[in-house]
């Protein structure tokens, strides 16, 4: 029952998604952004705070992170990176690490703040994937090294068009961490994952574990 | 190069041991999964991994500091394009290998360009011109023509491998270009400048990766098996089951 309404959302979301085009007036053009522009956008907006003069380390942080929040689905990305183990977590579980897991990442993504260096990123091509996701490719351009491969995977939820997972130089975001935390979850259960996560962002550091 | 012989012997015995003439695995019990976690060294994978990072924590990441201070990045860049351009033997090797001529050429092209306008490969023009740096090896040559890489194993010194790597680490070893020509003394001075470099150009990235981490350990060893995986696929991208694994809420993730 569930397994059948992924493929029969599918067609109902192309077709949605042709309908918004076909109608897409002038006007009506910023409800219906493609993944590419919607790519785009999210990578302008955070170099163009980290490229910013004036304010705080912490400052462009929390500018970083508020563009982020707006085009990450951490809920399924949460959901994705728990698999199968996503059924042992209470609905209170779920939401801690949804909160956990989102200020981790965000927090690591903030880092680059303090060693941005005039890197740029450029969309450089984009595809759809059997189920209906789209993959942008990027490459992150650095003056005077090698470029970074970035692809992000977005899903369209009623919000638009959200990324689901970022795949660096051919490593999944999502099954790196579903590594991780598999090792964690059969070992010591959600909670004691919840609460390594809950300290690790305490700390705002890393985390030494055995 | 002679004193470094015995040991990677011992990796290559070690390695095949372990790997291809083990039995094959009873179906379903510990199959490698798809998504690359096969691991079944685990226990003695942790401790060689533990030793490699108190080997770089307390020995190569001090000196890599050190370097990093006195050397403006434009040196460390240029250090950097020159030990790439000695291995290309290794890379227009691997590329003709994989019967890829085209690839194969443009290499030969940009070790030509390089070693000359590029002055002994210090700069690299070549990549302005279109003739890119590829990316291969051994290791890739024979995932290319279908040999699985096997269980992860972490080497000593080397860091993550697997069977199929480690195999493909010796033998490409002997297309490194100095021991050839010069003496082992300049070979060995080489190597650790080749390294402190390349280290000291990676000291922001491992930092990354070690606080973006839960389980350091688990993130490299996934890191590097989907990096592989990529790079013997020369980037393709993942295949629909891959897909259908990683990102269908539905089925992994159920209500």
């Amino acid at each position: 029952m569930a397994r059948t309404r992924w493929f029969v959302t599918s067609p109902l979301r192309l077709g949605a998604m042709l309908l918004l085009l076909c109608s897409a007036a002038p006007g009506a053009a910023r409800a219906a952004e493609s993944p590419p522009k919607v790519v785009q956008e999210l990578a302008d907006a955070v170099v163009a705070v980290l490229a910013e003069k004036g304010p705080t380390a912490d400052q462009k942080r929390e500018k970083v992170q508020t563009i982020v929040y707006a085009h990450f689905d951490f809920t399924t990305l949460s959901r994705l990176v728990l698999a199968r183990n996503w059924k042992q977590l209470s609905p209170e579980q779920r939401q801690a690490f949804v909160e956990e897991f989102k200020r981790h990442l965000s927090m690591t993504y903030g880092k680059n703040v303090e060693t941005y260096n005039n890197e740029r990123a450029e969309v450089t091509g984009d595809r759809t994937e059997p189920g209906g996701d789209w993959t942008v490719k990027t490459k992150i351009v650095r003056p005077g090294a090698q470029d970074i491969l970035v692809d992000y995977r977005l899903r369209q939820e009623e919000g638009g068009w959200k990324v689901i997972d970022v795949i660096i130089e051919g490593v999944s975001l999502v099954a790196n961490f579903r590594s991780q935390f598999q090792e964690i979850m059969t070992g010591q259960g959600p909670q004691k994952l919840i609460d390594i996560l809950h300290e690790k962002n305490e700390r705002g550091e890393p985390l030494k574990t055995s | 190069m002679r004193m470094i012989t015995p040991l990677i012997a011992l990796v290559i015995a070690s390695a095949l041991g372990l790997g291809w003439l083990s039995p094959a695995p009873v179906a379903g019990a510990s199959e490698p999964p798809a998504n690359g976690n096969y691991d079944p060294l685990e226990g003695f994978n942790r401790k060689i991994f533990w030793f490699n990072d108190q080997v770089d924590t307390y020995m190569l990441v001090p000196v890599a500091k050190g370097w990093n201070t006195i050397a403006p990045t434009r040196v460390k860049t240029c250090l950097s394009n020159f030990f790439q351009n000695l291995r290309f033997p290794i890379v227009a090797g691997n590329n003709l290998l994989q019967a890829k001529p085209v690839a194969t050429l443009s290499d030969i092209g940009r070790f030509l360009v390089n070693t000359t306008v590029g002055l002994a490969g210090f700069f690299d023009p070549a990549t302005g011109m279109g003739l890119e740096q590829h990316n291969e090896d051994l290791g890739q040559t024979l995932g290319y023509w279908g040999m699985p890489p096997g269980p992860y194993l972490v080497l000593p010194f080397f860091g993550p491998s697997n069977p199929r790597d480690t195999v493909g680490l010796a033998g490409d070893s002997f297309s490194w270009v100095y021991p050839y020509f010069i003496d082992w003394i300049y070979t060995f001075s080489a190597t650790g400048t080749d390294v402190v470099n390349a280290r000291a150009l990676a000291l922001r990235d491992v930092e990354r990766i070690k606080e973006a981490s839960v389980d350091y350990y688990a993130a490299v060893r996934n890191g590097y098996q989907q990096r592989r995986d990529n790079l013997v696929h020369d980037r393709k991208g993942m295949s629909e089951e891959e897909q259908q694994d990683l990102y269908n809420v539905e089925s992994n993730g159920g209500e």
